[in-house]
């Protein structure tokens, strides 16, 4: 069995790419339920990640089965899921200032 | 495991080391420069020195005084000489490391008219014959139950949290079950995480200390003004693919496996007892190993994504990654390559295999990279201003 990214667990909303993937290509996506097959919007590096779903901005993002963070923007499933467009939900200053 | 035991070194006092160091110890800053000069006259002797000296205070100077005492009784060394400026330090650190029972012997400057060459030539007679010493000893069979792991991480990427990472944590729970011991620290790398760490606490005050560990660090982030995704995640996590600090920890924390935790003790603090243990902690590496070391870990297994040649001068560390790319490039930097399992090709279960034979194999005497290329180093934390 083949698949380009994988899931970590049950629930991920997220796919881990386990090789550069080209905008418009066709992605195998490992999950628990079995492989699904995703459209990439955009390249994704190695071991970057891949929307599985469309996410609404202030989506929590989940990996392991556990929160990431939450998106900042809108996601489309197959777009790249990376820091201009997810963060922390933690350790943040008052009033969520970033520098 | 594929043996149940490895071949080591039993010490005077029962504990078993997996290398023979003879250990060159400066315990003040003045005398750093003669003990690489002694270490450098004498191949193959460790050296452990400190910047600091008189001016540190309180809890930082109690740390630098046990870090650096522990370094000199850990079970990887097999004879001592420590230098130092002043008498009362190295008195002090020298009564320490005798209660281990191996040879240590001691040389400081005031007795030396002050002389740098004259300590140099002195430290150097002593620290060739400890070698001799210490060459005649030899190794036995022992039991896994009497190796104890530390565990690092450094430079991830999400290959370390999908490959290596697990694999290390297969390691650790094959020796918690053989009755050893194991620690991991990057109290900042729990963050986001420690809802599945507290829920391994063996008892709900550990589970307070754990949460309370990762508050504090995270206070500290907050009150430096840092927003942590830039700091931590780094950069070079970042353009790796990882992006924030619960990316990071989830995946972090698979190399403590699933073994209850025991208990959270503070940087370079023995563990009480077997089982398997955090330390409250720095995460930068030589700070974060150096504790876990200063502990009395034998062996180090450090996951990293991209690379990373930082490695312990006393401890024989391990480095495992899954990156298919930093394998390929790293041939002489990384000891495990786990690639096979990121690309599909192998089972984590099978390379869990074939990392505890390596283990085994490394505590009974093969070299791992950073001990060919001597990359390693062994320092202390700093806890606060010094006067």
């Amino acid at each position: 069995m083949n698949w380009q990214a994988t899931t970590l667990a049950a629930g991920d909303n997220v796919a881990t790419v386990l090789q550069p993937i080209a905008a418009g290509e066709t992605v195998a996506v490992w999950t628990a339920a079995g492989v699904i097959a995703i459209t990439a919007l955009e390249p994704v590096a190695l071991c970057h990640k891949i929307a599985l779903a469309d996410l609404a901005a202030g989506t929590a993002v989940i990996k392991y089965g556990q929160c990431i963070g939450q998106t900042t923007a809108p996601v489309r499933q197959g777009g790249w899921v990376h820091v201009h467009n997810l963060r922390s939900r933690r350790a943040q200053a008052a009033g969520g200032q970033t520098t | 495991m594929t043996s149940p035991a490895f071949d080591g070194f039993r010490r005077p006092d029962g504990v078993v080391g997996v290398r023979n160091h003879v250990l060159i110890l400066s315990v003040t800053g003045l005398t750093g420069p003669t003990a690489r000069r002694i270490g450098r006259a004498v191949p193959g002797a460790r050296v452990v020195t400190t910047p600091y000296g008189s001016g540190l205070v309180g809890a930082d100077a109690a740390l630098q005084r046990r870090a650096l005492t522990a370094f000199g009784a850990h079970p990887n060394v097999g004879a001592v000489l420590v230098i130092g400026a002043s008498p009362p330090l190295v008195d002090e650190v020298v009564a320490s490391i005798a209660l281990t029972a191996k040879p240590v012997e001691a040389l400081i400057l005031d007795d030396c008219d002050h002389d740098a060459l004259t300590l140099t030539e002195r430290g150097t007679r002593i620290a060739a014959r400890m070698m001799r010493e210490a060459s005649r000893a030899r190794r036995v069979p022992v039991p896994l139950a009497e190796l104890f792991l530390g565990m690092e991480c450094g430079r991830s990427d999400p290959s370390s949290g999908l490959v290596a990472n697990p694999l290390v944590g297969a390691v650790v729970d094959a020796l918690i079950d053989a009755g050893g011991r194991a620690v991991f620290g990057e109290t900042i790398e729990w963050l986001g995480a420690e809802h599945l760490l507290t829920a391994r606490a063996a008892s709900p005050e550990v589970a307070r200390a754990i949460e309370a560990a990762v508050l504090r660090r995270e206070r500290n982030a907050i009150d430096a003004g840092l927003d942590l995704l830039g700091n931590n995640p780094g950069p070079t996590n970042i353009a790796a693919g990882l992006t924030t600090i619960e990316e990071k920890s989830l995946g972090a924390i698979a190399k403590g496996g699933r073994s209850p935790i025991r208990g959270v003790v503070g940087i370079a603090d023995p563990l009480p007892g077997p089982g398997l243990y955090l330390m409250d902690a720095p995460a930068y590496a030589p700070e974060s190993v150096g504790g876990l070391v200063a502990s009395g870990a034998q062996l180090v297994l450090f996951t990293t994504g991209v690379g990373n040649s930082f490695v312990s001068g006393l401890a024989p560390t391990i480095k495992i990654s899954g990156n298919p790319v930093a394998t390929r490039r790293l041939r002489e930097q990384l000891d495990f390559d786990a690639s096979d399992v990121f690309e599909r090709r192998a089972s984590l279960a099978d390379a869990a295999a074939r990392l505890q034979a390596l283990v085994l194999e490394v505590a009974s005497g093969t070299l791992t990279w950073g001990e060919i290329l001597d990359e390693g180093e062994d320092v202390v934390s700093r806890l606060g201003p010094a006067l």
